[in-house]
């Protein structure tokens, strides 16, 4: 903000922003007051908007923008007072500037050089065909989810291939602490969510068969869902929200900083060090808790058996035993490694596609998870459906 | 030509008696240091020694141990939150980066403090934006991308241009054009130059870049042994270097380039 002069204090009524336009002989006088600020911008703009551009009767009337009454002017006065310049000039009247301080010339002049510039427009579309726009955009998004996913997976697999022919560049550590991070310390919740919902299941199916005496029955559908959907679903879920997550922000976060091309300047390469050890621990850390939470589904199932039905112990296992087969707790378990890797592909990827800002990283990490889950469901209705088509 | 119209003997910034720790480190004892109206300072000093630290508890973003600080003649440990508020509109910061935000387009960033401060139409925000995109030099493009998209350099414009939003009265720039290239550097000198007699801004930068200390700034002031230990023009502190670290720095190698 520049003042007319530096050091007079101000008074508060001075400070009021005005103007007045009168016609002095051929001249068209616009006659500035006050503070011309980007405080008073709103106020000024309605105002220069209301006022009439004088239209010259003759050619030789002129028009002048007096500012030798303005006590302060910033940037948004000088434009103001510019495009209001630029308005009578369109008409055909000569506009000049008179009454100004050197530093008001030198800012008028410019803002007036500076507000030439093409201003390049953001491409608007309609609302109707920006949805059709964005449909066809995610459209196209999912047949590249799925192309870049597949030739992820034959990256992965090409590192693994060379982890093989050469183990000692397999980064043990990372993979330990992997394992720990995704595994170990996800018993816990998983062990608790499949007691739960072990005894709800039981409960459920309890009240629906006891309407035919077949309350016993309960106990098969728990051993054969549990084993079979419950338990690898529900790990899965929870892995993939938990580990999925993690995976795109630990790597996002390196790509965002440029780590990951710092890596591959140094002759690292991420595949090896950053995704292998994880995906490598998913896969041997899901059937783990796919276990755990198996056995838990069926003591929270066995606590409401014996607390709802009267069942003792010694009974519950002994139906149990009766019904569920080797081949149902394989139909289970053979999911939790493909699982797995969906988790760890899906985490890996979207890490790997985060870009610069913050936002990216938000994005990336939600959609880790939404795909990761979506996925394993799918996988697991497809699997479903191919293991009773094999009659397992 | 507008300096001069606009430099009076006013002071705009005035530290008394500064003092900071971190843990066992003693950053400043007493430290005293005025900023008048108009002109363009350098602080410089070696690493350590706070420059950026000052820049930061002057803008009030780290709270200093002892001492004042005296901003338009208001003492900043005493206002209240609207007041606070009503000061911070009248500078602006450029960070080393541009600190802008990464979500939105420059666009957007230069209109954040107007639309935080001010009601205004968005017609007129676009046109204020786009002026202040221009006075910085960066081309109307780059008004719609967002910073990731943008150089290191254009970053730099567009933090400044964010700073200048609501044109402040004092802007304060940290290591404008340290990871700029020669060229580039000199522009950004020019280009402060420009607005500050364009916009009668006053100007504090921290600044490491001898080529900038001897084409813009007004005066310096340099830190060492926890205090401002000099401060004057620069050709003054060349000519006659009295402290051992302002020797070794405006008269060594690379101060005699600059001013070959």
């Amino acid at each position: 903000m520049l003042k007319r002069d530096q050091g007079v204090v101000l008074p508060t009524s001075v400070k009021v922003p005005g103007f007045r336009v009168e016609l002095e002989g051929t001249v068209f006088r616009l006659e500035a007051t006050g503070s011309w600020t980007v405080h008073q911008a709103t106020k000024l703009d309605s105002a220069l908007k209301r006022l009439q551009v004088p239209i010259p009767p003759t050619p030789d009337f002129t028009g002048e923008m007096d500012v030798s009454n303005i006590a302060e002017l910033d940037t948004a006065g000088a434009w103001l007072l510019q495009s209001t310049a630029e308005r009578w000039r369109d008409t055909g009247l000569v506009t000049r500037f008179s009454g100004a301080t050197k530093g008001f010339a030198i800012l008028i002049e410019e803002v007036e050089r500076r507000s030439q510039a093409e201003k390049p427009q953001t491409a608007g579309e309609g609302g109707v065909s920006r949805l059709f726009a964005d449909l066809a955009r995610t459209m196209a998004g999912v047949w590249q989810d799925a192309r870049q996913m597949t030739g992820f997976l034959g990256a992965v697999t090409d590192t693994f291939g060379r982890i093989i022919k050469h183990p000692s560049r397999f980064r043990m550590l990372s993979f330990i602490h992997h394992v720990d991070h995704a595994g170990l310390r996800a018993v816990a919740i998983i062990s608790l969510i499949c007691l739960l919902i072990g005894a709800v299941v039981m409960q459920q199916a309890a009240v629906q068969l006891q309407a035919f005496g077949a309350e016993i029955f309960s106990v098969n559908m728990l051993g054969i869902l549990a084993l079979r959907e419950v338990g690898v679903l529900l790990t899965a879920i929870m892995v993939a929200g938990r580990s999925a997550s993690a995976f795109t922000a630990e790597i996002g976060s390196m790509k965002m900083r440029e780590e990951i091309d710092a890596m591959r300047t140094l002759g690292i390469d991420p595949m090896e060090t950053l995704v292998a050890p994880r995906i490598l621990a998913l896969i041997v850390a899901l059937p783990l808790l796919t276990f755990i939470g198996d056995i838990m589904c069926l003591i929270g199932g066995g606590l409401m058996a014996i607390a709802y039905l009267g069942l003792d112990i010694a009974t519950y296992v002994d139906v149990l035993h009766s019904v569920v087969d080797f081949r149902h707790f394989m139909a289970g378990m053979v999911k939790a490694p493909f699982a797995a890797l969906i988790i760890g592909l899906v985490g890996c990827l979207e890490g790997l596609k985060v870009e610069g800002s913050a936002d990216s990283l938000g994005f990336h990490v939600t959609s880790a998870v939404v795909k990761a889950i979506f996925l394993v469901i799918v996988f697991d209705a497809i699997f479903a459906m191919f293991l009773s088509a094999i009659g397992i | 030509m507008g300096r001069d119209l606009v430099k009076t003997a006013e002071t705009i910034i005035s530290v008394r008696g500064l003092a900071k720790r971190f843990g066992t480190k003693q950053i400043w004892t007493d430290l005293n240091l005025d900023v008048m109206r108009g002109e363009i300072l350098a602080v410089v000093g070696g690493s350590g020694q706070g420059k950026s630290v000052l820049l930061r508890v002057i803008t009030g973003l780290v709270q200093p141990d002892a001492g004042s600080i005296q901003i338009f003649g208001k003492d900043v440990n005493t206002l209240t939150a609207e007041e606070t508020i009503d000061m911070e509109s009248r500078w602006g910061v450029s960070f080393q980066d541009g600190a802008l935000f990464s979500s939105l387009t420059v666009l957007q960033n230069i209109q954040v403090p107007m639309r935080e401060h001010l009601d205004l139409p968005q017609a007129i925000m676009d046109e204020l934006a786009f002026l202040k995109i221009a006075m910085v030099g960066l081309r109307p493009e780059a008004a719609h991308n967002y910073p990731s998209e943008l150089s290191g350099g254009m970053r730099k414009r567009a933090g400044l241009a964010r700073a200048l939003s609501l044109d402040p009265e004092i802007v304060f720039l940290d290591e404008p054009t340290a990871g700029l290239d020669p060229i580039g550097a000199s522009d950004f000198d020019n280009l402060i130059r420009k607005l500050q007699q364009t916009l009668g801004l006053t100007v504090y930068m921290v600044t490491h870049d001898l080529d900038s200390i001897f084409t813009v700034c007004d005066r310096v002031a340099v830190l060492a042994d926890q205090t401002v230990v000099r401060t004057g023009p620069p050709e003054e502190l060349r000519k006659k270097p009295d402290h051992p670290w302002i020797r070794d720095y405006f008269c060594g190698e690379r101060a005699r380039a600059a001013t070959a």
